[in-house]
């Protein structure tokens, strides 16, 4: 036990992700960088551009609150195309009734988080093994948009749009799979393009100067590796608790509904979020979420799962420290004894991964209303 | 079959061989004994004696009070805005006062929402007689899509952060924590000791006090167990033989006018199961048989009991008549006739036209009225509010990330 709290933990944990690490690599994700072992950080490998009439279908489910159980609230509720394709709050508020207890990531640049086999979507890693799977579950959690997903196809065969989207893009009725396929669709083209300085190679000298950190001394890319930025692995590095989970009875609740689901023992007892810990169901990973893209950040924020950073210089200077003190859990991170400038130098590279306009697109008003069908009595249902 | 007085022992002897195979045919084929009517004696109406109490579900003043609470309490829905009270509603005769029951947000139910008065004594809840026990029905609506839409896993969350309930129910069923079939439990008992209504006039007149119902309502009685022959169905204490019947109700125009109701219409077809060919075609509530798949059951409800009807219009399993006249006008005229019956020719033979006065048809009303007391009123509970559970006032960073690693760190020796 304790693997992680021993001094060898770090080397412990470099040689242990070497093979994972191998694997990245034969993804194509990019090619080692030169002295170190992890996949090198560049610009995202470009993408196939989605059917267009399919992205449409995708985008008008996308801003379509009929999509959720109670007709409240529609993906763009917490994937705001204002605010980063996440919604800009600390913990996001999901479906009415219930409110989450994790920050709303952003969508822009998810679909190449399809590359890491092994650990899904969302904080904890517990979502889908594709992101067909992810938007099924969104769509039907019980704390998301708690859609039966059986009325759903049936309001889209009530829209005459979709009824026509769905003819055109697959042939044949609405079903729940053509509409996760549309959104799916939508979502892939939420990338950032090379419109960032970091992908155009137009680092400022402190941007460049931290980019030369990143990857040395502050050793980040240890875990925010490759094109994507991330290791797509759970690590513990201590990020304080968002105590408003549990002081918030509604959020606590949420909270307490969803490890229930997923078999989280105690549930009564935590005033933590067991992170990975969901889904192994292994003490050791009480604490760790999977390592988010450092792309976009400046539209993003707060940041965290629990959003209890609200600016990248908090961050970097909480890493500055080696991280929190998960005490009894061990840390992963050793404290990097970076100085002011420094700290300065990497916020600005960080700021160079994000794209000079935001990745976004203009929001649809999706009529709500229902109409009734023509000559419904001969028409077959 | 009439049989003569005359008869021939040879001829006797072929009646009981016919009435034997005739018996057996029922034995093999119950399904063909209900299209072919009710060939049952019809239990007399009866005065209501005091509500069946499961053993399994003893009514306790205390689990009384907490069913009461939860019925009123949104929490048991998905998105906590509905609780049983916002559809089976105090004021609208414990039911809803429109055709089609409301149905969660967002949606729209298909059916009419039934009173919970007396629902007590029914041994099948629904218009399809799909639940067994009001403990069931509780569970089933407030879970379904187009009804509560409720999780288990977060009602059952809700109900744990409140503190009332983490009283109320360690009071009444001795669990450190609410259960949430516990809380269907309550419900349930809340109904049967809160919405029995055992005194209305049917029953003081039935217990001997003649003077309990008008002459008219006399009149409408007789016409009831005769001439008009409701007792073929509605008989017994609860006025129901709780079988199943089409009666040819005609469709409501909702399904084909609104948009919303036409997706639930469809939702149901296609939740409950139906081959892709009837999903396409039909245009009506198949009833029963969504529960047996029988094709003579296509259109079958169970006979409402009609106790407190003066409070529970629109009639029908899909309000599809406003008063208690055009109901009796409906059966004046043999009922009607719907796509279930078009198709297989499964109307009840049990309707026929009835030929009624017009002096006649107010009789029956006015009996009909009398089978409700006066209008159940009980005040309004308040909803008990959530509570942060009771450490987290103090709680600090480091208390927070130790909880719940107590086994963890005595097994890897750092307590």
């Amino acid at each position: 036990m304790n693997q992680l709290g021993s001094p060898f933990s770090l080397v412990r944990l470099v040689v242990s992700g070497a093979a994972a690490l191998a694997v990245f690599a034969a993804l194509a994700i990019g090619p080692a960088s030169a002295g170190e072992s992890y996949p090198a950080i560049g610009p995202l490998p470009a993408r196939d551009a989605p059917k267009a009439s399919l992205v449409e279908m995708g985008k008008r489910l996308f801003f379509d609150a009929r999509i959720s159980g109670d007709g409240a609230i529609a993906c763009a509720a917490c994937h705001n195309p204002a605010k980063g394709f996440g919604d800009g709050m600390a913990l996001s508020n999901a479906y009415p009734g219930t409110k989450y207890f994790r920050n709303a990531p952003t969508l822009i640049n998810t679909v190449y988080k399809s590359s890491y086999p092994n650990v899904g979507w969302s904080w904890d890693g517990h979502m889908g093994a594709n992101l067909n799977d992810v938007v099924r579950d969104q769509i039907t959690e019980t704390t998301i948009m708690n859609m039966d997903m059986r009325i759903m196809h049936e309001r889209m065969k009530q829209d005459a749009v979709y009824v026509e989207m769905c003819q055109e893009n697959f042939g044949g009725e609405c079903s729940s799979g053509k509409a996760r396929k549309a959104l799916v669709a939508f979502i892939e083209t939420l990338v950032s393009g090379n419109g960032s300085a970091f992908d155009k190679g137009q680092l400022s000298a402190s941007a460049e100067r931290g980019r030369t950190l990143f990857e040395g001394k502050a050793n980040c890319i240890q875990c925010h590796n490759g094109s994507y930025f991330s290791d797509g692995a759970p690590h513990n590095t201590g990020v304080p608790e968002n105590l408003e989970i549990f002081r918030d009875p509604i959020r606590h609740l949420t909270y307490r509904s969803v490890i229930a689901t997923h078999g989280v023992p105690k549930m009564e007892i935590w005033r933590r979020d067991v992170g990975y810990f969901l889904v192994s169901k292994n003490y050791a990973d009480v604490g760790k979420f999977v390592t988010p893209t450092l792309r976009e950040l400046i539209y993003t924020g707060p940041y965290m799962h629990n959003g209890v950073f609200n600016t990248l210089e908090e961050i970097v200077y909480f890493y500055s420290l080696g991280g929190g003190h998960d005490d009894p859990l061990a840390n992963e991170v050793e404290a990097l004894g970076l100085i002011a400038g420094e700290q300065a130098d990497l916020v600005a590279f960080l700021e160079s991964l994000s794209s000079a306009e935001p990745v976004t697109v203009e929001p649809l008003v999706v009529p709500q209303k229902y109409e009734p069908i023509d000559d419904w009595l001969e028409t077959k249902n | 079959m009439k049989v003569e007085k005359t008869m021939t022992s040879q001829a006797t002897r072929l009646t009981l061989l016919l009435a034997l195979l005739a018996w057996a045919v029922v034995a093999m084929f119950p399904a063909n004994v209900m299209a072919a009517g009710d060939p049952d004696e019809d239990p007399p109406l009866a005065a209501l004696g005091p509500v069946p109490e499961p053993p399994d579900n003893r009514i306790t003043p205390e689990k009384v009070e907490l069913g009461l609470l939860l019925y009123f309490d949104p929490k048991l829905s998905g998105d906590a805005s509905l609780g049983c009270a916002d559809c089976h509603k105090p004021s609208e005769g414990w039911a809803t006062n429109e055709p089609i029951c409301r149905g969660y947000p967002g949606t729209v139910h298909w059916r009419n929402c039934q009173t919970v008065v007396n629902s007590g004594y029914l041994g099948k809840l629904f218009w399809q007689g799909n639940a067994k026990s009001l403990e069931s029905q509780a569970k089933t609506a407030a879970t379904g899509g187009v009804s509560g839409n409720g999780e288990r896993d977060v009602m059952e969350q809700r109900l744990r952060q409140t503190p009332e309930y983490l009283k109320r129910f360690r009071e009444v069923y001795g669990t450190e924590r609410p259960i949430l079939n516990d809380a269907w439990n309550a419900i349930a008992t809340f109904e049967r000791a809160m919405l029995s209504q055992t005194d209305t006039p049917l029953d003081r007149y039935l217990k001997g006090d003649k003077a309990a119902l008008s002459e008219q309502a006399i009149a409408g009685l007789e016409l009831f167990n005769g001439k008009a022959n409701c007792i073929e169905c509605h008989n017994g204490a609860m006025l129901s033989d709780e079988k199943y019947y089409n009666m040819g109700v005609p469709r409501p125009f909702e399904w084909e006018e609104t948009g919303l109701n036409t997706i639930t219409f469809r939702f149901e077809l296609y939740a409950k199961g139906v081959y892709e060919e009837y999903y396409q075609e039909f245009k009506d509530d198949l009833g029963l048989y969504f529960t047996t798949k029988r094709k003579s059951d296509m259109g079958k409800f169970r006979t409402p009991p009609l106790r407190y009807v003066a409070f529970t219009a629109p009639y029908m399993h899909a309000g599809q008549f406003f008063t208690l006249e055009e109901v009796i006008d409906f059966y004046d005229e043999g009922g009607g006739e719907n796509e279930m019956n078009d198709r297989f020719g499964n109307k009840t033979p049990i309707l026929k036209p009835l030929n009624l006065s017009d002096e006649e048809k107010e009789a029956l009303v006015a009996f009909l009225e009398e089978l409700s007391g006066d209008e159940i009123e009980i005040p309004l509970p308040p909803v008990p509010p959530y509570g942060v559970m009771p450490d987290v006032a103090g709680l600090t960073q480091a208390d927070a990330k130790r909880a719940g690693l107590e086994m963890y760190l005595i097994q890897s020796g750092q307590e």
